[in-house]
């Protein structure tokens, strides 16, 4: 059974347990509440504030999520005791000298670290704010000064915004957690950046993605073990097209919950498992349910509930309930949901799942004969103003203007205005790349377009102080080059295309040349310049150097019309 | 001596209802828009065991022009009946493959192909819907295998819907004779593919069995390929000819052959493909088997099918007799 107390005012939940004592002190603050520009000022944080434990021989850890920053410990009272009061003064008093040394050590973790297959759906789903955030990388490490950090710390690490769990027989004797005073925070509204759904968008070539927005109940988690028995079965078993496939069920806090659903694909398998996934996800929106696989994925949810340490083990997600808002339930009350939970109720959730769906499908393909819409990759208009060409494609410029930036091309514009800018990243060589809220891209790269100095100065004048992060320098060869091609485009075909391109041109100059003498030849004489076949040869080189020629051409053509993409 | 010139035979007779007296009553009540009748005439017929027959009653529904809004009506209705959705995505696949053309994709508008792909797009969706309600439902199958080649979703999906209809039934022939489209080079397979699944649903099926004509089809294909000089030569290989004498034997030609719905069409293959060869007593077997039937496909290859049938038949009944 899990008991309520408090201790110096923050909300204490207790359950015993027959091993040592955990216990996690949680706060109602992550990731989706900072902005693009000033993204990792949380991770920031919690790592300053375990800093001073770093030598000490219990187990401790820190983790920053998409709305909660959990520090947890497990150990003797005494190490509990220890590492919670520490915590609480590493937070009132943050090891400001070690700042630098922090954020080097964030980015040295940013970059270890392998990017997961589920990473880019928030991006897409959220754009660049709020959610969105979770599919970025930590990039206002470098502009956090300490009174950015210390103002971070006041608003949301206090104890009115905190909820402390411990697992074991009462609170440990001594324990103070002396934090500022403060207000509990509402979550994030979430964005959206879907106008329609279900949607899709192009991801690696090796996995197809899902996820969907739900609300939060346990038909919703019962589903989700439903979706994942019925994906095995189809793109495992039953095609051998998948490897791995895997879902999950994650609360968001606000009363929704994402479901996300993975199958690895074959490399000559791709089409089937994008076609058997989209035909297990119609299985399930059209009510054709298994009893017997809700009655697996019951039996599976209901095991941790008579674990003998279900309750021990249930205190962090009650905490972040606690945290968000949400209301907690008994064991039993939980037991008697899964029971409830019919073939009615989970279709009701396929249906609901459907209507907020985004599919991530492997590079080549698409799912817009399945009925899903490719999510935007560009902006419904362009700004006015100064155009500056592109000095790899005639018909691609960009426009620099009063209220924002766009990349024209003969497709679609690419438009980050100024006043919806999440973040402009500023490198010393002059490159920028502008990111709207709505996760839209615009790469400025003077290398690429003949923009003046001036321009790129009106710009950073133009774009909000607090979205600016000066990147470090590039080393020379990270600076795009002009190349009269687009960079979508494989190198080797691009490669094999400029060889064919020079041979043809060599080629028809020499007959060219040819034709030239020859015709010059043919008219200086006198004597054969009156023979019609003699006119029909020189008619049939310079022919012959137009035939080599023109593939040349239609090749410089084609890639020309290549445009880059904008997410 | 007296020569006796036979009468001219009279030109063929290529309706597929002529062989079925279940499909005449399905075209006449086409006709009169007449559901109850329609839909009686499908439930009648048997998925499995009637293949061909299932999927010709779903083509003649789908020929029928107009047939669009009152198909409509009846797949939007509140228990939406999964044949009407299904005779709707088919009539939608026909109406886009007609748009489309039977060119070859060099000689297809860009604007025709966006056509073609969105009646194609439209008609998947609700052929989704279907085989997630029904997948035992072998015509949506069928289908689905002509909306992903018609909008490329590649081999391996086209294999895999092809083993969700074989899971039902393994020797059903419209959806093997839609995958072995999808397997010919132009639809980005290739021909050891093509041959070694047209050999495998042969003898899978049992004796006596139509699938055998799949062999036939497959070495039509490369005739067509080929053009008609080329092609004539390759069909002549002695391999090439024990492969069909082989398909024929095991079919239409076997002893515990019984005349299916289906068989108008495996023996207007054989007899075609025998007579572009020059074995006209072969081909004279067949023309002989056919009497006054045909079906269009595959003489369509040839021009006017009446006219082609015709005068192949006249030369093999003369010389595969002579001979």
């Amino acid at each position: 059974m899990i008991r309520q107390t408090e201790v110096d005012g923050v909300p204490t939940i207790i359950a015993p347990t027959p091993g040592p004592m955990r216990a996690g002190l949680a706060f109602r603050v992550g990731r989706a509440d900072e902005t693009l520009a000033r993204g990792g000022i949380t991770h920031l944080v919690e790592h300053l504030a375990l800093h001073r434990h770093g030598l000490t021989d219990y187990h401790f850890n820190g983790a920053t999520g998409a709305v909660v920053t959990h520090f947890y410990t497990r150990g003797s009272e005494d190490d509990v005791v220890s590492f919670l009061t520490g915590v609480c003064e590493g937070l009132t008093d943050l090891p400001l000298e070690r700042l630098e040394t922090e954020k080097q050590i964030l980015r040295t973790e940013e970059n270890s670290r392998t990017p997961g297959v589920t990473e880019q759906l928030p991006l897409w789903r959220y754009g660049a704010r709020g959610f969105g955030l979770l599919s970025y990388p930590e990039w206002g490490l470098s502009e956090l000064t300490p009174d950015d950090v210390k103002g971070w710390v006041d608003t949301w690490f206090t104890r009115e915004n905190a909820v402390l769990w411990i697992a074991g027989e009462d609170v440990p004797g001594g324990l103070r957690l002396r934090l500022p005073g403060g207000v509990r925070r509402p979550l994030p509204a979430p964005s959206s950046a879907l106008p329609v759904a279900p949607a899709y968008f192009h991801g690696p070539d090796n996995v197809v993605v899902f996820d969907a927005v739900v609300g939060r109940r346990t038909a919703a988690s019962l589903f989700t073990g439903v979706l994942e028995r019925e994906l095995f079965r189809a793109l495992r078993q039953e095609g051998g097209f998948s490897y791995t496939v895997g879902t999950s069920y994650d609360p968001r806090g606000d009363g929704f919950a994402t479901i996300t659903a993975v199958a690895d694909a074959l490399p000559e398998k791709q089409g089937a498992t994008l076609g058997g996934f989209i035909d297990v996800l119609a299985k399930l929106r059209v009510g054709r349910l298994e009893q017997a696989d809700l009655n697996a994925a019951r039996t599976k949810a209901e095991e941790p509930l008579s674990h003998p340490e279900a309750a021990a083990a249930g205190l962090p997600s009650y905490a972040v309930n606690l945290l968000t808002g949400y209301p907690n339930k008994t064991h039993d009350e939980l037991r008697a949901e899964l029971h409830a939970v019919d073939l009615q109720d989970l279709h009701e959730v396929a249906v609901e799942a459907m209507g907020s769906a985004l599919l991530m499908v492997p590079e080549r393909h698409s799912a817009d004969w399945a009925g899903f819409t490719a999510a935007p990759t560009s902006s419904e208009q362009a700004v006015h103003g100064q155009g500056y060409r592109s000095l790899e494609d005639d018909r691609v410029s960009l426009v620099v203007g009063a209220e924002g930036v766009s990349i024209v091309t003969p497709h679609a514009p690419a438009t980050v205005r100024f006043d919806r800018c999440a973040a402009n990243l500023a490198w010393p060589d002059g490159g920028r790349r502008l990111i709207g809220d709505d996760g839209i891209t615009v790469r400025i790269e003077p290398t690429l377009y003949a923009v003046a100095p001036a321009a790129l100065a009106a710009i950073d004048a133009a774009v909000p102080a607090a979205v600016t992060v000066p990147m470090p320098a590039r080393r020379p060869e990270a600076v795009p080059r002009p190349t009269p091609q687009s960079a979508a485009q494989p190198a080797k075909g691009r490669r094999l295309e400029q060889a064919l391109m020079i041979v043809l041109l060599v080629l028809a100059g020499i007959v060219a040349c040819l034709a030239g003498l020859t015709t010059a030849g043919v008219a200086s004489d006198a004597e054969t310049s009156s023979d019609g076949v003699t006119w029909a040869l020189v008619g049939f080189v310079w022919f012959f150097a137009a035939l080599l020629a023109l593939p040349a051409a239609l090749i410089a053509r084609h890639r020309r019309q290549r445009a880059a993409g904008t997410r | 001596m007296i020569l006796r010139v036979p009468p001219p035979l009279p030109p063929p007779n290529f309706d597929p209802a002529a062989a079925s007296p279940e499909l005449a009553r399905l075209r006449n009540a086409v006709a009169a828009r007449d559901w109850p009748t329609i839909s009686t005439v499908f439930a009648r017929v048997d998925q499995v065991t009637d293949a061909t027959l299932y999927n010709s009653a779903v083509w003649i529904v789908a020929e029928q022009t107009g047939m669009e809004p009152f198909l409509e009506d009846l797949a939007a209705r509140e228990t939406p009946s999964t044949l009407a959705r299904t005779l709707l995505a088919c009539r939608l696949i026909e109406i886009g493959w007609g748009i489309r053309s039977n060119a070859r994709a060099p000689h297809v508008s860009r604007e025709q192909f966006a056509e073609f792909h969105e009646y194609l797009r439209r008609a998947e969706r609700i052929l989704i819907d279907v085989t997630a309600l029904q997948p035992e439902n072998l015509a949506a199958w069928s289908l689905r295998l002509t909306t992903a080649r018609g909008l490329e979703l590649g081999q391996a999906e086209a294999r895999r819907r092809y083993d969700r209809a074989a899971a039902h039934d393994p020797n059903n022939l419209p959806a093997q004779r839609q995958l072995l489209q999808q397997l010919c080079p132009k639809w980005s397979g290739s021909w050891e593919e093509m041959h070694a699944f047209a050999n495998g649903c042969m003898l899978n099926a049992p004796e006596g069995a139509l699938n055998a004509v799949l062999v036939a089809e497959g070495h039509l294909e490369r005739w067509l390929d080929l053009g008609r000089a080329e092609g004539a030569k390759y069909l002549n290989q002695p391999q090439v000819q024990q492969e069909l004498v082989a398909a024929a034997t095991r079919s239409v030609l076997h002893p515990s052959f019984q005349p299916r719905y289906g068989w108008v069409l495996a023996h207007s293959t054989f007899a075609m493909v025998f007579s572009l060869a020059g074995r006209h007593q072969h081909a004279a077997v067949h023309f002989r088997a056919l009497g006054n039937l045909a079906s269009e496909s595959p003489w369509t290859y040839l021009g006017d099918p009446a006219q082609a049938f015709q005068r192949h038949r006249a030369e093999a009944l003369a010389k595969g007799a002579a001979a």
